[in-house]
């Protein structure tokens, strides 16, 4: 899976290398700024792959945790084991994020990897309109990489309570994929606006606030406690649910 | 073993928890340390006085006008001949920058893009980073101060007191100025200066005005209008350090790969073209607005042909307006434009009847 991330910037190096000049406003954002500084190809497969790839990674990751060993029938030997469900739950999760920070760190250093192979490396603008160095750039990448790894903290926490739910782990995988896309979606109606402060996808594109001179940490800073909310209630609801669940596979 | 639903009580705690801090946290904060009390010409005084040339802060702005709101999808880019009309739509934020008269910044921030507007010395520099252009203007050496940017400067003469009595006197007659309870903007303790139209007819229901408490700072502005809950226009501070910000804010070179325009400032002559200007002061004369009614309910006419067949804003004009008797109508939460058949366009913060009624006056 992380393989197939990584495949998300190669294929957009690979394709703006081969065609022409892209325009300006044109395509995701950033895309007409890869042909003068690879280090653009991370950040754009980064925006690329928020909305659905990222999710989608995710989504299977932690869906498939308890889900997983129930559906192989592996669940209660693990709990045969004296190590207690507790603790089997917050290992699951551990795992999930261990994966949640991996994903957008290879997506990131991948792009700025195959994009400083095919195209050449400078000082990089920033949204400003200021530039700086390559080595602060490289900063900036791995903080947006590490801003999105907790955007998508809440949405494993998610695919972890699903995945109690149920014995399926494609039905779990299916369910957290699917919640993330609804969120998206309900996050985009000006309708329910007093709803979009409360999404778990609702910071996950301001990620651009790190590229701006000076850096803007406030949605940062929301992201967080608006994932660290998520982690914790669906933690919780996922505590309740394993330990009080008869486990029969 | 412990009861089964005893298991479940943290999934019960945790939103209960998070629910009693979201509602504790969106609790109007009361202003702790109250203000001591003004009327509103001392207050205005205070506005008047006021020096804070340097600051760094974050606006945010929302409207509610009733315009049509332009769509946004997410990542994606928009049409740039409509980037500057998306303002009035929609909420922004904005980071402002200020030192002194000559230094000033303001970013406002999009979703993965920004656009910039940067004053330094004389050097002026706008910067959109969706299509990465910038524009370069170089304002004329002797214009120093910027008459539109610090309104009770330096080079005003009246003294504070007496602007605040002057203004107070231009605006009294159709308008309640009071103060109301004091507010909490950006942290800030303020008072708040409340107009309200004493005309019945005029759209405008009132307008707020957050003065800084301790610097006299306009910190917001709010418009509310008439049968409508939410401010039609707000716009006030979420966070304000007063001190001079970091110097290289002000500092702006193009970005390499940016196209740059540079826009030409007029020179400001004054014995020369005075010959010139007579001839183009007579041919205004009749195609000067009309204004009809006073204060607050005066309706504006513009005679035909003043707004040109503009290729875009025609196209744009046809999509926002509603065909009425006589015209096309653009309305707004706060202002109604009626471009009627025969050119002429009337304009007015009035109800479409009495734009109908003053256009049909003549």
């Amino acid at each position: 899976m992380l393989c197939a991330l990584a495949a998300i910037p190669i294929l957009i190096a690979v394709a703006v290398r081969v065609s022409s000049a892209v325009p300006p406003g044109r395509g995701p954002a950033f895309l007409d700024r890869i042909a003068q500084n690879g280090l653009f190809v991370g950040v754009t497969a980064m925006v690329v792959s928020v909305p659905l790839f990222l999710p989608l990674t995710v989504g299977v990751v932690a869906g498939d945790t308890i889900a997983g060993e129930a559906g192989q029938g592996t669940l209660r030997y693990l709990l045969v084991a004296p190590a207690g469900r507790t603790r089997l739950l917050i290992i699951k999760y551990a795992g999930a994020a261990v994966f949640v920070v991996v994903a957008p760190l290879v997506v990131a250093l991948t792009g700025a990897g195959i994009g400083a192979a095919l195209f050449p490396v400078g000082p990089v603008t920033l949204l400003s309109g200021d530039t700086i160095g390559t080595g602060e750039a490289m900063i900036r990448l791995l903080l947006i990489a590490a801003y999105l790894a907790v955007s998508l903290l809440g949405l494993s926490a998610i695919g972890l309570f699903i995945s109690t739910l149920t014995d399926v782990p494609v039905g779990a995988m299916a369910a957290t994929v699917v919640l993330s896309v609804v969120a998206q979606v309900l996050d985009a109606l000006p309708q329910l606006e007093w709803l979009h402060p409360w999404l778990f996808s609702h910071y996950w594109l301001d990620f651009g606030d790190l590229l701006r001179q000076p850096v803007s940490w406030d949605s940062f800073a929301a992201n967080a406690l608006l994932q660290g909310g998520y982690v914790a209630v669906f933690g919780a609801l996922a505590y309740g649910r394993f330990i009080t669940k008869d486990v029969l596979s | 073993m412990t009861p089964k639903w005893l298991r479940w009580l943290p999934a019960v705690a945790v939103p209960a928890v998070i629910a009693a801090g979201a509602l504790a946290g969106s609790l109007p904060a009361s202003a702790g340390d109250p203000l001591p009390p003004k009327t509103p010409e001392q207050v205005l005084q205070l506005i008047a006085q006021h020096s804070e040339p340097a600051l760094s802060g974050t606006l945010e702005q929302s409207s509610e006008l009733g315009l049509p709101e332009l769509p946004k999808t997410g990542a994606g880019s928009d049409a740039s001949g409509t980037a500057w009309l998306e303002l009035l739509t929609g909420p922004h934020t904005a980071r402002i920058y200020r030192d002194g008269p000559d230094n000033a910044r303001i970013q406002v921030m999009d979703r993965l893009a920004e656009r910039n507007a940067i004053r330094h010395g004389n050097d002026v520099w706008f910067y959109n980073s969706k299509d990465n252009t910038a524009a370069h203007a170089q304002l004329p050496a002797d214009d120093a101060g910027d008459p539109g940017r610090h309104s009770a400067g330096s080079d005003i003469t009246a003294t504070p007191d007496q602007l605040a009595a002057m203004l107070l006197a231009k605006i009294e007659p159709g308008t309640d100025v009071a103060v109301g309870a004091d507010v909490q903007v950006a942290g800030r303790a303020a008072y708040n200066l409340v107009l309200t139209p004493k005309s019945d007819a005029t759209l405008v229901g009132s307008i707020a005005v957050a003065v800084d408490g301790q610097t006299g700072l306009p910190l917001g502005v709010e418009i509310n209008a008439r049968g409508q809950s939410d401010p039609a226009f707000r716009v006030a501070y979420t966070s304000l350090t007063l001190g001079a910000p970091d110097a290289s804010v002000f500092a702006f070179t193009p970005p390499p790969g940016a196209t740059v325009e540079e826009i030409p400032v007029k020179e400001h002559k004054h014995g020369n073209d005075a010959g010139n200007a007579t001839a183009p002061a007579a041919r205004d004369s009749n195609r000067k607005p009309a204004v009809t009614g006073s204060g607050w309910d005066s309706v504006v006419e513009f005679p035909a042909g003043t707004a040109g067949p503009a290729s875009d804003a025609t196209a744009l004009l046809e999509q926002a307006t509603v065909p009425v008797q006589g015209g096309r109508l653009l309305s707004t939460a706060l202002v109604n434009v009626l471009v009627l058949d025969d050119g002429r366009v009337v304009a007015g913060s009035v109800p479409l009847e009495r734009l109908q009624a003053a256009a049909a006056q003549k």
